[in-house]
């Protein structure tokens, strides 16, 4: 139990809205794309979040209930699959199939923008819990100054 | 005078628990968006308050030096209380974490810590005072 343990929970809460951002940004860069080298059109990209206990070695894991104690964020990337590209009737287009339908990504950018917004205040409120720990840090080492 | 007197016990634990709150703190705020994540609560006013004692009604009388000091406590085996926070709004992925609730906690949690900080400073201020007085 120390200041350590609370910047890692946070550099871990930055680095998984960075995952985020990374991700939203793929999205919009490439919400046109009609073409990848893995063949079809491009596929969103989403992360997903979840918890995990902020306790990794072994005597501290001992030390206390895992569940009620502070827990990191871990994020991975994965692809939506559950969205189908929207066709388009392109004949001219080099991508297009042989009834000439384009396959376009089902990116909605309005839905990425928000989610960058959600994504960049929660990065900022990680921050300002990093700023604040590092403050109390220090603060600690006046004593007796 | 005691150096390690109880006020500076209870400024001691006082700023330990707001160490691990910080860090509870942290933990809600890292994982604000987590979905099924339950924000969380660190509890210790009453079991400083116990432990200090301050009126002597929580403890028991000893007589004898063989009785145990029960009820008063004490301050090497405090124990906090993680609970989860019951009454925040909850998102519709479960989550029930509110940001600025986090962040205003977070402020007081810094503030009060500090306090506790500048209170140690005062008290060995006025022990160094003490010290020097026969100069």
């Amino acid at each position: 139990m120390d200041f350590l343990t609370s910047l890692k929970i946070s550099s871990s809460g930055m680095n998984a809205n960075r995952k985020r951002m990374a991700a939203i940004s793929s999205n919009i860069a490439n919400a046109e794309v009609t073409q990848t080298p893995e063949g079809g059109p491009y596929r969103r990209k989403e992360v997903v979040l979840g918890a995990e206990p902020a306790r990794e070695n072994f005597s501290e894991i001992l030390e206390g209930e895992l569940d009620e104690k502070a827990q990191t964020v871990h994020a991975t990337e994965v692809i939506s699959t559950n969205r189908p590209p929207i066709l388009k009737y392109e004949p001219g287009n080099p991508h297009a199939n042989a009834e000439g339908m384009v396959a376009y990504p089902n990116i909605n950018t309005m839905e990425e923008m928000a989610n960058m917004i959600s994504a960049s205040r929660a990065y900022e409120a990680n921050i300002s819990a990093f700023n604040t720990t590092k403050g109390m840090a220090l603060k600690a080492l006046d004593i007796g100054r | 005078m005691e150096i390690n007197d109880k006020t500076m016990k209870a400024l001691a634990t006082s700023l330990n628990f707001r160490q691990m709150r910080q860090e509870i703190i942290s933990s809600n705020i890292a994982n604000s968006e987590t979905p099924g994540y339950k924000a969380k609560r660190l509890d210790f006013e009453d079991a400083l308050a116990r432990a200090l004692d301050v009126d002597g009604t929580l403890s028991m009388n000893t007589s004898n030096p063989g009785h145990y000091d029960v009820g008063g406590g004490g301050f090497s085996n405090l124990e906090p209380e993680i609970t989860e926070d019951s009454n925040g709004p909850v998102s519709e992925d479960g989550n029930t974490v509110d940001r600025d609730k986090e962040m205003a906690l977070m402020a007081e949690n810094k503030i009060l810590y500090d306090a506790s900080v500048q209170l140690i400073n005062k008290k060995l201020g006025m022990k160094k005072y003490l010290l020097n007085s026969e100069r």
